[in-house]
């Protein structure tokens, strides 16, 4: 609960800075509470506290994950510096990321079906306002239109059924229904079974899998660079732990109904993913291709429901969420210098050894190279399906990876090639040059030692 | 009585509902968007939700609706557009959403089956009843809506006032 | 009111919702899409209120949602709104299909 109060506290200091004239002060003080946050988020740890009749239960699952978007939005601040400070909409921005960061962590937390709903709407409402938040660049209206349609649409679906399984249930909390469930779990009524998949069509819209995956490359392509690097991470982490927490807790017993609906979902996104990211040419589609991909990987971690399916999805996630964040502070500085296309970055490697040398690592992390911490996060995620027979599952999933090993070197060797006329020179910020040396501390670390994180669980 | 009200209503919910998508006129749309919502604010009182219908037609009705009208009126939108996509596109919404349809309305055939409590309690959608509940079990979706609101007006300012018009 | 069956009910709710449905697939305006969503979201309150009053008429959850639903919806509207007139500023249009910076 405290994280919450601290986390809207950073949005509500951002509107007074603009009434009371300390906006010079209001980066720091962002960055200030949000690590009050993350130490907030440390001291929560294995209370399992359920608030106010059960609405919000932080149980270390949520806990974990809250503080996975916590460092990510952290990181978030400390890559964005420049594009924050100054800017006359910084109170704005600021304000707005930290009250999505707090819908995300109801996300991560509810126990109440309405908290669901509400961590949803918060955190997608914020999206489309950020996503056209660039106002004289059409792409980025058309981006925060189109995110706003799809995600209203997908809304309808996930309330629809919502509304399914209270009429068979009768209750809205997550205790109530999984004992229901598990008390009548041989004869619950259709309507229950339609609600189950519409909700499950209505997260798919949200996590961006296939074949509801359409609005992303377009949404992530026309909004403003900062904001793709923050969709792309806490908004889908957010997304998949209401997903798991959900699904593992009220629908388990009644798997065998959903899981290969669900399953064939991940499965033409990590195809459809993989095969689309193939033949971009522009680095901020690849990435969000690319997304389309993961989430068929994470969604993975949902069909096979075990034991470790936790800690499978921590461990991808945040491997995932910090080499995204990474990844995106050369995407944003490349928007900077107005040239997204991968070709620009011929010659990178010479003038920025740094950078060049841990975007490199990223990218095999995500790719899944080992020993780094995508590798672990991929493994723990594909066991988890082969124990629980989803064979073809697995191999298809080994399939796309290893085609993602192509597109994310495609990038890698760009860098390394000698200079064009048309590089461009990039120049990455003392704040920008820290968030890469934690991103590659992290990834070297949690590949290393992936307990840091699964035992948190 | 109140079951011939009701068909009456659902008629013409259903038919406004629909005039509201093939419209082809925006303005047109809005307005029968409006009558739709009173035969769904009739709805609620039948179905013994009076409060509720109350705040539908002020929210939907009152705020919602006449902000549509406003845009259309300030924008000048009142243009008839050419009201269709594509035949695929249509083609497309129809199967799929009629495949849709046909499993929830087969799903829906069960729910008579469900046991139908017949208790009933006059006060329960008033106004008193609801406020206790409000307060004591919803407090913190209460509380996290006040969250909401603020983004969303935080937003809808940021997306509404001019680059930089505002600045110091 | 007992007479009449939930199933009828829920048919009406259903009717919105795909109404609300074919709207947004085939319409081009985007003042007529913002309303075939309100259209879906109103067919869900339907549906809550029903299940609410028949089978559950102990308790208020699906009034609450109901409420939930309704306020959440008036802020989306007001945020799309906003997005809109910018688009129309830029477009200086409102049609779906006029907006097409972004392809595949």
């Amino acid at each position: 609960m405290n994280i919450l109060i601290a986390i809207t506290a950073v949005g509500v200091l951002a509107m007074l800075s603009e009434i009371l004239n300390f906006r010079r002060f209001l980066y720091p003080i962002s960055l200030f509470v949000m690590l009050v946050a993350l130490a907030l988020t440390g001291m929560e740890w294995s209370h399992g506290v359920r608030y106010f009749n059960d609405m919000l239960y932080m149980d270390n699952y949520a806990v974990v994950f809250t503080g996975i978007m916590v460092v990510t939005t952290l990181l978030w601040f400390m890559m964005n510096e420049n594009f924050l400070n100054g800017n006359p909409r910084q109170a704005d921005f600021t304000a707005i990321i930290s009250f999505a960061l707090g819908g995300a962590m109801v996300m991560a937390g509810f126990s109440d079906l309405i908290m669901l709903f509400l961590g949803v709407e918060i955190l997608s409402i914020s999206m489309y306002v950020l996503a056209a938040s660039n106002k004289s660049e059409p792409r980025s209206n058309e981006a925060g239109f189109k995110y706003f349609l799809m995600g209203a649409f997908a809304s309808g679906f996930l309330l629809f059924g919502i509304a399914l399984v209270y009429g068979a249930t009768g209750s809205f909390n997550l205790r109530e229904i999984s004992e229901f469930v598990s008390e009548n779990n041989t004869d619950m009524s259709a309507i229950f079974y339609g609600g189950v998949l519409m909700i499950a069509a209505g997260l798919a819209f949200k996590v961006a899998a296939a074949p509801f995956h359409f609005w992303a490359p377009d949404v992530y392509e026309g909004s403003p660079t900062p904001f793709t690097a923050f969709m792309s991470t806490v908004v889908k982490t957010a997304a998949f732990a209401a997903f798991l927490r959900l699904f593992s807790t009220c629908f388990s017993e009644v798997s065998t109904w959903w899981s290969p609906v669900l399953a064939i979902m991940s499965a033409l996104s990590m195809l459809v993913g993989s095969i689309m990211a193939l033949r971009q040419t522009s680095l901020k589609r690849l990435l969000a291709w690319s997304g389309v991909a993961n989430a068929g990987y994470m969604l993975m971690a949902v069909v096979s429901l075990n034991e470790y399916s936790d800690t499978a999805l921590v461990l991808y996630a945040a491997a995932y969420s910090i080499a995204s964040i990474g990844i995106f502070t050369l995407v944003s500085n490349m928007t900077n210098a107005g040239n997204e296309e991968i070709s620009s970055l011929h010659g990178f490697s010479k003038v920025n050894r740094f950078p060049a040398l841990v975007i490199t690592v990223l990218m095999f992390s995500i790719a899944g190279i080992p020993p780094l911490a995508g590798f672990f996060g991929k493994y723990a995620i594909f066991a988890g399906a082969l124990k629980d027979g989803f064979v073809w599952l697995a191999v298809v999933a080994v399939l796309s990876s290893a085609i993602s090993v192509f597109y994310y070197l495609k990038v890698v060797v760009a860098m390394f090639q000698p200079a064009g006329r048309e590089a461009v020179q990039l120049e990455f910020n003392p704040g920008q040059s820290l968030v890469l040396g934690l991103v590659l501390v992290l990834v070297v670390v949690l590949g290393l030692v992936p307990a840091l994180i699964t035992t948190l669980i | 009585m109140s079951q011939y009200l009701f068909y009456i209503l659902s008629l013409l919910t259903a038919f406004s509902a629909m005039m509201v998508v093939f419209s082809r006129k925006p303005v047109y749309s809005v307005l029968y968007m409006i009558f739709c919502f009173f035969t769904i604010a009739g709805h609620y009182i039948l179905l013994n939700a009076q409060f509720l219908a109350a705040v539908h037609v002020i929210v939907y009705s009152g705020a919602i609706m006449v902000l549509f009208l406003y845009v259309i009126m300030m924008l000048n939108l009142n243009k008839e557009s050419e009201p269709h996509k594509s035949n695929i596109a249509k083609t497309a919404a129809v199967v799929s959403g009629g495949l849709l349809l046909m499993v929830l309305v087969s799903v829906f055939k069960s729910a008579d089956g469900l046991a139908i409590n017949p208790a009933f309690d006059s006060q329960i959608g008033m106004v008193e009843v609801l406020g206790m509940v409000l307060y004591e079990k919803y407090l913190l979706p209460f509380e996290v809506s006040a969250l909401l609101f603020l983004t969303a007006m935080i937003g809808a300012t940021m997306l509404g006032k001019k680059e930089g018009g505002a600045q110091s | 009111m007992s007479e009449i069956p939930l199933s009828h009910i829920l048919f009406v709710s259903t009717a919105l919702f795909f109404i609300g449905m074919y709207g947004m697939f085939t319409r081009r305006n985007m003042i007529t899409m913002l309303m075939s969503i309100e259209l879906m979201l109103n067919s869900v309150n339907i549906n809550f209120i029903a299940f609410n009053k028949y089978l559950f008429p102990g308790n208020l959850d699906g009034l609450f949602f109901t409420i939930f639903i309704i306020t959440i919806a008036a802020a989306e509207a007001a945020v799309a709104i906003a997005i809109i007139i910018n688009l129309y500023r830029n477009h200086k249009s409102i049609d779906v299909e006029e907006a097409d910076a972004l392809k595949h």
